[in-house]
């Protein structure tokens, strides 16, 4: 099959590379990137281990195809930490026991993360709408929604203290 | 699971999708948001050797107000779900939007995608392996209906939540094609049969859906009955969008069906029953026997028969109830 040069722009870095049109962008990420934070769980929509952020939309990367999707803003897991050190919602995730194998994490990081773009205080209702479409097996779940609340309450205190370094 | 291989054509506008379907026809099949398509490619219920690629065509996107509501093909069911102008005119699809699949799943997936659905069936939506090894079925490879061995149909079931919003609402379609593009009622669009489910030609597009002003305002409710609520197609799924006098009677309404038939589809006699009705017992009765002689639920799925059709009926009456009381 002729592959395509596509150029995908992925956690902010621009990536030009040859794919054939029948690769999700999934495989992509996984393969020919090496950003394996993003799983593969059921590789059929029905798991939410996939998903991303597109254009600021959570989406699963099992079912999209890579060269479709040259337009868009793609971020990823890996986009989270900044210089090696975890953003609030995962560091949230590791205080709660919001991970436990793992393997649902990312994808659950990156539902949570667009509903906390959009929302700084989510109910609870809201947290458990965000990732209904992700499937954890180990938690239960309540750590998870423990791990929102601390990152709400972490990232609120760093305001607080922002604004008292500049009020100092 | 790997893709069959294609070639992906991305059009920039409708002449040239309209006419690369034309080209490759018998060959080539439509891609809009992809999340029931890609799976049914990874089990190889389809494998063409083009898709065409909706994205790129802009003017497919978008919620329009004007008399009543267009609504592009490629909306996405989120934006609909999100949307406070349908939420406000038409709550009976706001509802049902909101309850396809799961938030992930509807970022993606579009409206258009909702209406053209496939069939869905417990024997056909499955791995080659699956399938092979119950000797495949009448839709796809195979000669016998797993379903309904005796007869000749195929009894796979439409699985979309926003027909019967739109039905009960009397929307149209529009449908894009090398001849003149047409316009025609929702309820037109489905066949009843299994296979050839959707009245579409090969080299036709489903471009926009125009909700008339005079269901604006209808109060709605949308009842789903699915295997697992955060995620799942419907088994059985009841739409209701009723005017209401100030003193309580129905001036007009109308109750349709989805996942219980090969196609979604308005309940005979509903509208009749329901016009000049006061809310009673015996009206949500009448409603509930209407609809159990217009469904015909079989064993195409992990449910029953038998609950998919109580269920129906449960649900009929708390969609009108709550409709009627909202």
């Amino acid at each position: 099959m002729r592959k395509e040069l596509v150029d995908l722009s992925i956690n902010g870095r621009r990536h030009e590379l040859a794919v054939e049109p029948n690769r999700t962008l999934l495989d992509v990420l996984r393969e020919d990137l090496r950003l394996t934070g993003t799983k593969c769980g059921c590789d059929d929509s029905s798991c939410g281990a996939c998903t991303v952020v597109v254009d600021g939309q959570p989406m699963l990367s099992c079912l999209l195809l890579a060269v479709s999707y040259q337009d868009s803003q793609i971020q990823t897991i890996e986009s989270l930490a900044t210089q090696g050190e975890l953003g609030a919602l995962q560091r949230g995730f590791v205080q709660e026991g919001g991970s436990q194998c793992g393997f649902c994490t990312p994808g659950m990081v990156m539902s949570l993360h667009t509903l906390l773009e959009s929302t700084a205080d989510p109910t609870e209702e809201e947290v458990r709408a965000a990732i209904s479409g992700n499937i954890c097996r180990c938690t239960g779940y309540m750590q998870i929604c423990r791990a929102v609340r601390h990152a709400v309450a972490e990232i609120r205190e760093e305001e607080i203290r922002e604004k008292e370094r500049l009020h100092a | 699971m790997t893709l069959p291989e294609f070639t992906l054509l991305r059009p920039r506008n409708l002449p040239e999708a309209i006419d690369s379907l034309d080209r490759h026809r018998g060959d080539i099949q439509v891609i809009a948001g992809g999340t029931d398509l890609v799976p049914s490619l990874k089990q190889r219920l389809f494998a063409p050797r083009y898709l065409l690629d909706l994205k790129p065509i802009r003017d497919l996107r978008g919620i329009r107000n004007g008399h009543g509501l267009t609504i592009g093909a490629m909306t996405t069911v989120g934006a609909i779900a999100d949307s406070p102008l349908v939420a406000e005119k038409f709550p009976v699809l706001a509802a049902a939007a909101a309850a396809i699949a799961s938030p992930v799943l509807r970022t993606t997936g579009t409206l258009g995608g909702n209406l053209c659905l496939d069939t869905r069936c417990l024997w056909y939506n499955q791995s080659p392996f699956w399938r092979a090894s119950c000797g495949f079925c009448l839709k796809k490879d195979g000669k016998v209906c797993h379903v309904a061995p005796g007869g000749e149909k195929c009894w796979a079931v439409f699985s979309g939540d926003t027909a019967p919003a739109l039905l009960a609402l009397g929307a149209e379609i529009e449908i894009a094609s090398p001849r003149a593009s047409r316009r025609l009622p929702l309820a037109d669009f489905y066949t009843g049969d299994g296979m050839a489910r959707i009245k579409l030609a090969g080299d036709e597009i489903l471009t926009r859906v125009h909700l008339p002003e005079s269901s604006a305002g209808l109060r709605g409710a949308y009842f789903k009955y699915r295997l697992r609520g955060s995620i799942d197609y419907p088994l059985a799924g009841v739409a209701v969008a009723l005017d209401l006098a100030p003193d309580g009677t129905c001036r007009r309404g109308a109750l349709a069906v989805t996942a219980l038939n090969p196609k979604p589809q308005l309940i005979p006699g509903a509208e009749a029953a329901l016009r000049g009705s006061r809310l009673s017992d015996d009206l949500l009765d009448r409603l509930a026997e209407l609809t159990n002689r217009a469904i015909k639920p079989l064993s195409t799925s992990a449910s029953t028969p038998d609950y998919r059709r109580h269920i129906a009926r449960v649900f009929v009456r708390r969609a009108v109830r709550q409709a009627w009381q909202a």
